[in-house]
Order: C-alpha cells, then structure tokens, then sequence
C-alpha cells in the first residue's frame, strides 16, 4: 500500500513541480520588468504599476485564482483557457506567475534602490553606458543583497501551488485527499507533507549554497 | 594655452545658488587645490566639471574644445559619456565595485571602452599603475579585504587608467582614519612631481601648500581668493580666507 501511495503520490508532486518551476521560469524577468516600471521616472508609467502591485499583494492568491480562471466566462463569455486539464494548468500559471512577479518586483526594487548612489557615480565617471552599469556593476551587488528574501519566497510558492487546487488543478494535495474517498484512508494526505519537507530542505541546501557562492564580496 | 578653462559656472539647487559664477584657468601639467568651508560649493564644482551635476550656466573647455555650453545645453546622456572621460574622478567614499578586484577595478573600464587595445595590455597597464601605487601584492584583493588607504590608491589607479586631461580628488582623505591619510597624500604628491593635471578638494590645508600650484579659495559661491600657495595661504589678502585658515590651523 505504502509504495502505491508513494507512487500516486509522486505523480501528483510532478503537477507540484511543473507548476513550481514554470511560474519562476516566468516570474522573476517579468518581476524585473515590473519593478522597473514601479521606478520609472514618469508617473503615467509608475502609478498604475504601483496599483496593480497593491491590488495583487493586497488580495489572496486564491481569489485570484478563481478570478482569473472564471472571470473571462462570466464577466465577457469567452472560454479563454479552453476546456481541460491544459485549460486549468494555464490558467493557474498565469495567475501564480502575476502574482510572484508582483512580489519578486518589490523585491527586486528594494535590492536595486539598496544600491549606494557612488556605484552609479564612479560608472559614469568612468565612461560606462547605463546598460553596462546595470548589467557589469549594479545587478551582481542586487542579486547579492535579494537572495535572502527570493528565497523566502520561492519556499513559499512550493506550499502555495496546492492552492491551484480551487480549479481543480491536479497536484499532490489533490491526489491524497483521492485517497479518503478511494481507500478510506487519510495518512495519504498527510504523506504529501514529507514531499513538500523534502523539496523545500533541498531549496534551502541551494539557497545556502548560491548565498555562499556570493560571499566572496561584501 | 590652458588645458582647462571655466566660466561663469552657475548652479542653483532648490533655487538656492550654489555656484554664483565661478571661472579659472588651469594649465597643464599643475596642480590646483580647492580649499573652502562645507557649503562654500567647492565639491558641486568638482561635479559640475565631471558633469555628475549639469550646471545651469557657463562653459567648460579642455585642450580648446568647448565641453559644455549652458546656453547650449547637452540634451543626451550619452553627449556627456565621451565628454566625461577628459575627466577622472576620486570620490571622498572610493566607490570601488566591490565584487571585483583590485585589478579588476582598474582595467575595467579600458576592458569596455574597447578602442582596440588587446587584453594582455590592458592588464599589463592595470598591474602598472597598481605597482606605482605600492598594490603590487594587492591586486587580487577585493575591495572589503583592503584598509581604506589601499582602496583609495586602487580608486586612484583606476581613475588614472583612463589616462584623463584632468584628475580630480573629492576629499581624497575625508573618509579615512588619520593613519591612513599619509599613503593616500605621498601618492598624490608623487602624481604631482610626475605633472598630473590635477585639481584637488581639500581640507588638508598644509598638504594642498605642499602640492598645488595653484589654490583657489571658495567661500559662499565665489571664488574669494586665487593665487600660488605662499599668497593665499602664508598671506591671504582676503578676510573670509584668513577666518578660514585661522579655524583650520588653529
């Protein structure tokens, strides 16, 4: 019974993971996107970025969810995400990977505007471009100084996909709780904490290590 | 012919005048010191020449070639980054790119500025300028690894790497602890016996005496008092040059 479980099990992690690994894929360069748009200098730009950060970070993710799943039927009667399976994952897709890039953008900001005004400075006296400033000077020390918090919540978003359960998108929650009514049997579900324990002690081990790679400089 | 002429260089921030019209000459191969009390726009000078800040008014010329324009103002970022380079720049902070090294810091910018010099020269140069500076067995450091004095010299090196017209010292010393400001001054002394144009913001009154050629005093906007060392500092003509040099020396 234990390695039937598992196996089921497993089987549902791979829609954890599938989720997990594509909403970073997406998140973090429109995350960057967004937080440039948070700082641009013009205020038709920076405003209505600014609101969509507080709407995204101000609602549960579950609610957008079901907004962004069900809306474009209800409120415009379109079937934007099809029927299915590959409907659902997309949609919960598009819904994790807004939301993440709205947090990872306050990040990203907060890392970017950590940086001291001389590291511009000594750049443009020394003749570079703003792209080779970004890129040569400024992004290494952001990256640096976020790695701390992204990983927070890229620990947080492996516990979040089972929220993608609301449109019942298939995860490993959803293949425990099978079990109550198949088998009549619930540790299946409190199984799938050991799953998530496991992935999250693994991200925690690569976050030590990339946190090490980067102490070479203060 | 001077290397560097200024006119009438006026800045106002927040509608208060920093710079109310500043104008001097410096020929190539001096030394110039800026001394003045905070406030008196001596560092808005300085950035004003390296165009950190844009001034409002006036005009900047190096070798004959008119820099900048107020009434005719660059209106492109970029106008400014060729421009920029007849200028080096030593900031009172260093401002070395702390995940690169010593050398690395130096050979930068040559490394992008991409005028087809080869890399090992560019290197060779680096570790050059490092040895004058007495960071031979430095340049593998990184910046955190380096007491303030050393990073100071590694920011010098690195300004020099791009052979400016001009370079200039915010405060070289300001940040560091006193038994430090000695190796920093007997660099920049060196520099100066070498010709280095160089214009230096100071508060080291007796080292600016030592060095310059030429000093200029700054008070409230203006340039109060020019002159060679022995005039403005061993006889000021001028009052607000005597209070000041009273407090300093006192």
């Amino acid at each position: 019974m234990f390695s039937t479980v598992t196996l089921s099990l497993l089987e549902g992690f791979f829609g954890t993971l599938k989720l997990f690994s594509l909403t970073l894929l997406f998140s973090l360069p429109l995350g960057l996107l967004i937080s440039f748009g948070s700082m641009n200098k013009n205020v038709v730009v920076r405003l209505p970025i600014r609101f969509i950060i507080w709407v995204v970070r101000g609602t549960p993710l579950m609610l957008q969810l079901l907004i962004i799943f069900y809306g474009p039927g209800i409120f415009f009667g379109v079937n934007l995400w099809g029927s299915g399976d590959a409907g659902r994952f997309t949609a919960a897709l598009v819904a994790f990977v807004f939301n993440y890039a709205c947090y990872f953008s306050e990040i990203f900001r907060g890392g970017i505007q950590s940086i001291p005004k001389g590291q511009y400075e000594a750049a443009a006296v020394l003749g570079l471009t703003k792209r080779q400033t970004f890129f040569r000077i400024v992004l290494l020390q952001v990256v640096k100084r976020i790695v701390p918090p992204i990983s927070n919540e890229v620990i947080t978003l492996v516990k979040d996909t089972s929220l993608a359960r609301v449109i019942a998108f298939y995860e490993i929650i959803w293949e425990g709780e099978r079990f109550i009514k198949s088998a009549g049997i619930i540790w299946p579900l409190f199984y799938t904490g050991a799953f998530y324990l496991v992935f999250s002690g693994l991200l925690t081990l690569l976050f030590g290590y990339i946190e090490k790679r980067l102490d070479y400089f203060k | 012919m001077a290397i560097l002429e200024v006119k009438n260089i006026k800045k106002s921030f927040d509608k208060e005048e920093i710079l109310k019209g500043i104008s001097f000459n410096l020929e190539k191969g001096q030394t110039l010191s800026i001394l003045g009390s905070s406030g008196s726009g001596k560092t808005t000078l300085l950035r004003c020449l390296n165009f950190l800040e844009t001034p409002d008014d006036g005009t900047i010329t190096v070798n004959g070639e008119l820099l900048f324009d107020g009434a005719n103002k660059p209106s492109k970022n970029d106008d400014l980054r060729e421009k920029r380079l007849h200028f080096g720049m030593v900031f009172q902070q260093f401002n070395l790119f702390p995940q690169y090294t010593a050398l690395e810091n130096v050979i930068l910018a040559p490394k992008l500025e991409n005028n087809g010099r080869s890399m090992e020269e560019i290197v060779e140069e680096g570790k050059t300028l490092l040895n004058k500076m007495g960071l031979s067995d430095r340049m593998d450091n990184y910046p955190h690894q380096l007491s303030g004095g050393q990073q100071q010299r590694v920011a010098i090196a690195r300004a020099l790497a791009l052979k400016p017209d001009i370079l200039c010292f915010d405060e070289p010393t300001s940040a560091l602890d006193p038994e430090l400001t000695g190796e920093v001054l007997k660099v920049i002394k060196e520099l100066a016996d070498n010709h280095t144009t160089m214009i230096i913001v100071t508060h080291e009154i007796g080292f600016a005496r030592e060095v310059s050629d030429e000093i200029v005093f700054m008070d409230g906007g203006v340039i109060a008092e020019q002159g060679t060392p022995a005039q403005v500092i061993d006889n000021p003509s001028n009052d607000r040059t005597r209070k000041f040099l009273a407090n300093y020396l006192k």
